[in-house]
């Protein structure tokens, strides 16, 4: 199995690459670890593929009150580094298909793709991070909630190039990245980023979003605000339960049924509001 | 670099130790670059479809699936393959031990196996049963049930400590 027949332009800045891409049919390659299968089941056939893959000046991780993440850091960096206050980043990254995939995929490369059932889309909804995009035109920012437009449609323009990911730390929030998978390296048959600030045995901030229910992260605000200020009782966690699934209508394929998912999502918030109830 | 599409490009490239240029179209992927051109093909094409990991290659030191790699991708890089771990005819320290330990039945995984388990030797000494069987968890083997493929790089593990 091969790619149909295919351009490659490779820049040494991202300058260069924008400009390639305003007047050129081209295609952003990063690690190739989504791009490449497309390619070679021939669903994708651009006119050139534009390798920003290993340009430096868009891998990096700096860490501050506001952090920032380049578009083609891997996989792998961002599992073995811990980030103050975004400790979730870096178990949501361990947890991406397995260790040769994570050597060459990238963050960036993941949310350009927006597959329904990827790990990044609904960690950066939950920790509300902001996409910073580059066209000829200039550089935009977009709300993560406001990025992920349907199931593999995002804000992207052929011609643009996400730069980086800002993100807003948690000090001091419990976080988790869970997923439930059929076979391991499987893609989420659903996964759940949770981030819970607690003081004085009460909630004060709770964020909630779910992969692999919908052709969005699906973030349950209801579920998020009945939680606050509660203590946690197995009754704030069953209302959250219910409140979680609400409205959600999540597909039903080979790996499991919509209702089956319901009941996945219901169970890994519960368990995991549990988990962090009890690690006080 | 600019290449027109059916245009090919020379590309370079550090295999084993030794530089090797050759002209591939973009479309080129790593693992037919390295068994078709360069004729080395001890690295295997399992399922072509990213999951198998019978491909898997180091690049730059990192393990990949070079059946999700295009040649032009590797441009400029080191690459090392399953001929690459051995010298003078002496088994590494993880290839013995897949001898010792039975742990391949047809053959076809072993390669990137080896290749895998190699990688996580050098990024992690020592390892519990339940780390291995999750840092190979890119690699599937159809015969062995994977009992022996894990206590021979528990046991690769153990010998290069030693
Ligand atoms: C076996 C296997 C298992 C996997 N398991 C998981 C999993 O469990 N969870 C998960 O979330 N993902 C999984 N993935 C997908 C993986 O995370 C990919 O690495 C990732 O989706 C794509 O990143 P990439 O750098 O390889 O991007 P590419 O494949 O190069 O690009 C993907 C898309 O994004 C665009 N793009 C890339 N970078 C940019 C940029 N900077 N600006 C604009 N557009 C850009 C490309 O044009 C393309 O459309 C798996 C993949 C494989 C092969
Ligand atoms: S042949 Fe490359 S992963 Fe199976
Ligand atoms: S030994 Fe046959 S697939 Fe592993």
């Amino acid at each position: 199995m091969y790619p149909a027949q295919v351009g490659y332009y490779r820049p040494d800045s991202v300058e260069e690459a924008l400009d390639f891409l305003d007047s050129n049919e081209g295609k952003v390659l990063a690690g190739g670890q989504s791009l490449i299968p497309m390619l070679k089941l021939r669903i994708l056939k651009p006119k050139y593929l534009v390798d920003i893959g290993d340009l430096k000046e868009l891998s990096f991780i700096r860490e501050g009150e506001v952090a920032s993440i380049g578009a083609t850091t891997r996989h792998s960096e961002l599992a073995s580094r811990k980030v103050p206050g975004l400790e979730i980043v870096q178990e949501t990254a361990s947890k991406v298909g397995d260790i040769q995939v994570r050597n060459m995929g990238t963050v960036g490369g993941s949310l350009g793709n927006a597959d329904p059932s990827a790990d990044y889309p609904a960690l950066f909804t939950a920790l509300d991070a902001t996409m910073v995009i580059r066209s000829k035109k200039g550089t935009r920012e977009v709300k993560a909630g406001d990025f992920f437009k349907g199931a593999f449609t995002t804000a992207l323009e052929p011609s643009d190039i996400l730069e980086q990911i800002k993100v807003p730390t948690y000090k001091g929030y419990r976080q988790a990245y869970r997923k439930v998978v059929r076979r391991a390296g499987d893609f989420a048959l659903v996964g759940l980023a949770l981030l819970l600030k607690m003081e004085a045995g009460e909630v004060k901030d709770v964020r909630i979003s779910f992969t692999g229910v919908g052709e969005r992260p699906h973030r349950p605000l209801e579920a998020e605000n009945a939680l606050k200020d509660t203590k946690l009782t197995d009754g704030d966690v069953s209302r959250a339960m219910e409140l979680a699934v609400k409205g959600v209508n999540p597909p039903s394929d080979s790996r499991g049924s919509s209702s089956y998912r319901r009941e996945v999502m219901k169970r890994l918030l519960k368990n995991t509001l549990e988990e962090m109830r009890g690690a006080s | 670099m600019q290449v027109e599409p059916g245009q090919r490009v020379r590309i370079r490239v550090k295999v084993n130790g030794v530089y090797y240029e050759d002209e591939v179209e973009p479309r080129k992927l790593l693992v037919d670059f390295l068994r078709e051109n360069l004729n080395l093909t001890g690295t295997k094409i399992g399922c072509d479809t990213s999951t198998c990991g019978a491909c898997t290659v180091l690049l730059n030191g990192k393990s990949v699936k070079s059946c999700t790699v295009l040649a032009v991708q590797a441009d400029g890089k080191e690459i090392t393959t399953i001929e690459g771990l051995s010298s003078d005819s002496k088994l590494s320290p993880v290839q013995q031990a897949f001898k010792d330990n039975f742990a391949l039945q047809c053959g076809f995984c072993t390669a990137g196996m080896i290749v895998q388990a190699h990688y996580i030797l050098s990024e992690k000494r020592e390892m519990t049963e339940e780390e291995v069987r999750d840092m190979i968890h890119g690699n599937i083997c159809r015969c062995t049930g994977y009992q022996n493929i894990v206590n021979a790089i528990l046991d690769a593990s153990r010998r290069m400590r030693a």
